[in-house]
């Protein structure tokens, strides 16, 4: 703050002359940046957690695109939505899409995007567990895991340049900076304690929504039974806990599993969806 | 995606899932704690996982067949020959983008750290996807189609 206050005092004094001598120096804007590097750490807000998530979504689409499956899409998007409706941010701006990739893996997008892979829907057998994976990852936008690691790298990421100007100017170098970053938090992976947290709350907010509770630890048992040297698994099996080290967390949930075991699992509508 | 999905499906469905106990587990007539025991099966007894009830598994031990605890159970990691890569989708995959006319320069696209770290964005396929969703009076309807009723519960302590 005392360094921004001795800038703009400097603008002030400096004769417009040397201002026109130094053309490549906007002063304003430095100004700007010095104000700005003390504030990197404060929390970022609802209204800049959203437009961040699209930015990152848009890029994740570049790596791969929706399945053409238009109500493949509008199906994902119904059970996603009414689980969301179950939790305390039910109002965010929820979208869900089907990537068209091989791979097995899902990603959940701050301000409440999540993509589940084409690899990972065809290896379910039902609705709850779709839900049980679309539940971990609405509990990573809940809990703001990615946006708290994004902002934790932010100063890194940004190289010197305030997170409050990527968050401000959509269009700038340090925006697109930050996006990228963003982008690649999904092949470095998030706390293993996080992960295990998504994997409980998942748990409850499949329950809420009537769901079969063992619908994700049934998807970590399949999962467990692929070869780790798949390269389809790779990415997803060095960003996230082992499949059998999840399930044994998740005994810790086994009051609140069989009270929601008798629930719906929605065989057949979801393998109607796949059938089609 | 008709054919693909059939194809990953199939194994998934033909045949028992080769499964080991972590711990030392009684073989139940039926899937409920109160129900009889058949046997007890000791830690890390082999068993075929046949199919989930809720919380539990049928199995197909050495002394028959019961039900145990489907979060004692490990399926065995299928190795080797079994499935192999399934570098069958990759294939797929390329052909897929070819005919997609859209990135064919880049041959396999997916979702691998280094795709995600060359990832250009697509607006386009955002403003489809904005598209698609779907509103919460929407949703209720679905679930309510599916028989989905809402409970009360409450997130674990921390």
């Amino acid at each position: 703050m005392r360094s921004a206050l001795f800038l703009a005092m400097l603008a002030l004094v400096l004769p417009a002359q040397a201002q026109f001598r130094l053309p490549n120096i906007d002063v304003n804007r430095l100004v700007d940046t010095v104000k700005n590097v003390g504030r990197a750490t404060q929390e970022i807000a609802e209204p800049e957690e959203i437009p961040i998530g699209r930015d990152v979504a848009a890029r994740l689409l570049g790596a791969a695109p929706l399945v053409p499956d238009m109500a493949l899409q509008r199906y994902v998007n119904h059970v996603g939505r009414w689980l969301a409706a179950q939790t305390e941010r039910p109002d965010l701006p929820w979208q869900f899409g089907v990537l068209d990739a091989p791979q097995l893996n899902a990603f959940a997008v701050p301000g409440g995007t999540v993509f589940i892979t084409r690899g990972l829907l065809e290896r379910m057998q039902s609705e709850a567990e779709l839900a049980g994976v679309l539940a971990h990852e609405i509990a990573h936008v809940l809990r703001k895991h990615h946006l708290t690691a994004i902002q934790k790298g932010a100063r890194a990421a940004l190289a010197g340049e305030a997170l409050n100007v990527a968050l401000a100017d959509r269009g700038g170098a340090a925006r697109e900076r930050l996006i990228a970053f963003g982008t690649e938090m999904y092949s470095r992976g998030l706390d293993k304690a996080d992960e295990l947290e998504a994997d409980r709350l998942g748990v409850v907010i499949a329950a809420r929504a009537g769901y079969d509770a063992y619908g994700l630890p049934a998807v970590l048992q399949r999962l467990q039974a692929v070869n780790p040297e798949d390269s389809a698994v790779a990415l997803m099996f060095r960003t996230h806990p082992a499949p059998s080290e999840r399930l044994g967390a998740l005994e810790a949930m086994q009051a609140t599993l069989d009270a929601h075991a008798g629930r719906p699992q929605l065989a057949e509508r979801f393998k109607a969806q796949m059938r089609r | 995606m008709r054919r693909l999905a059939l194809l990953l499906l199939l194994p998934l469905a033909a045949a028992a899932e080769p499964a080991t106990l972590i711990r030392a587990s009684d073989l139940k007539e039926a899937p409920a704690t109160d129900a009889p025991t058949l046997a007890s099966l000791p830690e890390n007894a082999a068993v075929e996982a046949l199919e989930r009830k809720g919380g539990w598994t049928r199995v197909r031990a050495a002394d028959g067949e019961g039900w145990v605890r489907m979060l004692a159970l490990r399926f065995a990691s299928s190795g080797n020959a079994k499935q192999g890569d399934s570098g069958i989708a990759q294939v797929v995959n390329v052909a897929r983008t070819g005919t997609s006319g859209t990135q064919v320069t880049t041959g396999v696209r997916g979702l691998d750290a280094e795709q995600l770290a060359n990832a250009r964005p697509n607006p386009a396929e955002l403003a489809k996807m904005e598209s698609l969703a779907t509103d919460r009076a929407g949703a209720e309807a679905f679930a309510a189609q599916g028989k989905l009723a809402p409970a009360r519960v409450e997130y674990p302590k921390p």
